[in-house]
């Protein structure tokens, strides 16, 4: 984990290394146990970014090639012919932008909230650039399986 | 501002916008009850395609059937002046990416495609995507497509919800019961270069509530502010229409009227199409967007969603 | 009722992710909602479920929901009425 530059010291790995990162710097936040992988990796980002700055952004922006797939599977896992019990608690997370939303309800965050599924960062670049905001978390935020995930966030501000 | 020059609707209720508008006033509904179509599912009431429809080649036929719509010309779709923008919440058995960069290499477009995941406001959101990047002079055109094919995945995360209505759905009514899925494919094709006549894409905004994952907010603060956005500069009696998400469920509908109450709009007449063709997800905000133009003629249309995950979108398009 | 008592405290903590408590964290008469362990409506929707799963009972008015889930032991009671499973 690089965060500002520095390299952050962790001892855990995959799924482990998030709910090492929530104790260290959140804590307060049960609701955490609650998301799935990829909120809880773009929580984690946003948490720290956001409590780094001491400023909370207008506007949320993140992308991914992946979507929601870790969740999707995870939620088939509770339909499986002949052990159907559909899980509600999982099926709200089968949306990539229910992170957005999770960051925005951490921070009250009542501007723009926006996901993108695209093929390379610089796409998403692109669109940013052309997204009016005054400040914004933005960035990707993709998860395959619980040990296998990938975020890069920045704060932006426009003058 | 952008221009609209095409579009089109494929749903079980008719092949292309002008269809679909004659089909809704014949006063016919795509909604039909089902008890087999899903295994394990409990029976339930949506508009589906009589024959199950494959995703990629319905996107094609739809973005298809909106060209052959545009009078005298066509849109450049292998130029890198073109975006293909796609609006979709499931995709192609889970899969966004993959299903969109078939579409554009159909249309042999040399640019990555950019699929917008926003819940049930992907359909608004997508217009308004296409809207800045064509402001921002990166393309000339954007075709914009959403759709969305009903699976056992789907209704069954519906059903343990419990938001479904058993019954054709009753938005707006002190009876409503809950929602209907559907499915379809629309598209609508936007360019920069002027145009004399025809719609206009003029405002869009998109708010978050930061209130709940999928109840939306008591009072409406993200639609309410997307409303606030949308009409900057124009006053209540210059707006003929407001297109609502409309899904019949409680709590979706006293949100949208609180919204519409406290931006002062509550005079205007709205519409609400679910109860034609259910909640078709990715491609609701299209084809809300393509009736409400029809419906109108002329004027001036406000078309509005919100969805899970807290997010709120509408855009204003006005005819002269 | 007892041991029906504890083993649904532990599928609580299971099926609604609750990292770091156990069954004695939870007061069998405290409520579910609000105040007590500050449950919300998909919460809700899952404890119907896990009625469903583990006990065979299908509740089909979430509304019916709200006498039962007062607390563990109001929904204890129920089970024990009502399982079929």
């Amino acid at each position: 984990m690089i965060f500002d530059g520095r390299t952050i010291a962790v001892e855990q790995t995959g799924e482990k290394m998030l709910v090492e990162l929530y104790r260290r710097y959140v804590g307060d936040y049960p609701k955490f146990f609650k998301m799935d992988t990829l909120c809880r990796l773009g929580f984690i980002a946003a948490e720290m970014l956001i409590g780094a700055e001491n400023d909370v952004p207008s506007a949320i922006i993140l992308a991914n090639r992946s979507a929601s797939i870790k969740d999707d599977r995870d939620y088939l896992a509770t339909i499986s012919e002949g052990n159907y019990y559909p899980s509600p608690a999982l099926f709200v997370y089968t949306l990539p932008n229910i992170v957005t939303g999770e960051i925005a309800i951490r921070h009250h965050v009542q501007g723009e909230t926006s996901f993108y599924i695209l093929d390379t960062p610089q796409q998403l670049d692109a669109i940013i650039a052309a997204t009016p905001f005054e400040s914004a978390l933005a960035g990707w935020c993709e998860c395959s399986t619980k040990d296998n995930f990938y975020a890069k966030l920045q704060l932006i501000w426009n003058n | 501002m952008v221009y609209c020059i095409g579009h089109s609707i494929i749903s079980p209720l008719g092949e292309g916008s002008q269809a679909n508008v004659e089909a809704i006033q014949s006063g016919r509904s795509g909604l039909k009850r089902y008890s087999h179509r899903f295994a394990d599912v409990e029976p339930f009431c949506a508009s589906l395609f009589d024959t199950p429809q494959e995703f990629v080649p319905l996107c094609i036929r739809s973005i298809k059937s909106a060209i052959l719509t545009i009078p005298g010309e066509t849109v450049p779709c292998s130029s890198a002046d073109t975006i293909f923008i796609l609006s979709t919440t499931k995709g192609d058995h889970l899969d966004l990416l993959t299903p969109a960069k078939a579409i554009v290499s159909h249309f042999g477009n040399p640019n990555p495609p950019i699929v917008v995941s926003n819940a049930c406001t992907s359909g608004v959101c997508a217009q308004i995507t296409a809207k800045r990047l064509l402001e921002a002079g990166m393309y000339k055109y954007a075709v914009v497509m959403g759709c969305d094919i009903q699976s056992r995945f789907i209704v069954s995360g519906f059903q343990s919800f419990k938001a479904l209505s058993p019954d054709p759905c009753l938005p707006f009514s002190p009876e409503r019961a809950g929602l209907n899925l559907g499915e379809a494919a629309a598209t609508i094709i936007y360019t920069s270069e002027p145009q004399q006549s025809g719609w206009r894409l003029m405002a869009g905004s998109i708010h978050n509530d930061a209130n709940h994952l999928s109840a939306p907010s008591r009072t409406g603060e993200g639609a309410f502010r997307c409303l606030m956005d949308v009409t900057e500069g124009i006053l209540p009696k210059d707006i003929n229409l407001i297109g609502v998400h409309g899904t019949a469920t409680l709590y979706n509908d006293a949100m949208e009227l609180a919204a519409i109450e406290r931006a002062g709009l509550k005079d205007i007449p709205v519409s609400a199409l679910k109860p034609f063709f259910g909640h078709t997800m990715g491609a609701a905000g299209i084809i809300e967007t393509i009736i409400g133009m029809l419906m109108l003629k002329h004027g001036t249309f406000i078309k509005m969603l919100s969805g899970f995950g807290g997010v709120n979108a509408a855009i204003r398009l006005t005819c002269e | 009722m007892e041991q029906l008592i504890e083993q649904l405290k532990s599928q609580i903590i299971e099926a609604l992710n609750f990292e770091d408590m156990t069954p004695a964290d939870i007061d069998t008469d405290a409520p579910l909602f609000g105040e007590g362990l500050g449950l919300d409506s998909i919460d809700a929707l899952e404890l119907i479920m896990l009625m469903d799963r583990e006990y065979g009972i299908k509740l089909a008015d979430p509304k019916a929901g709200k006498a039962i889930f007062q607390s563990v032991r109001t929904m204890a009671e129920y089970i024990q009425a009502n399982r079929t499973k």
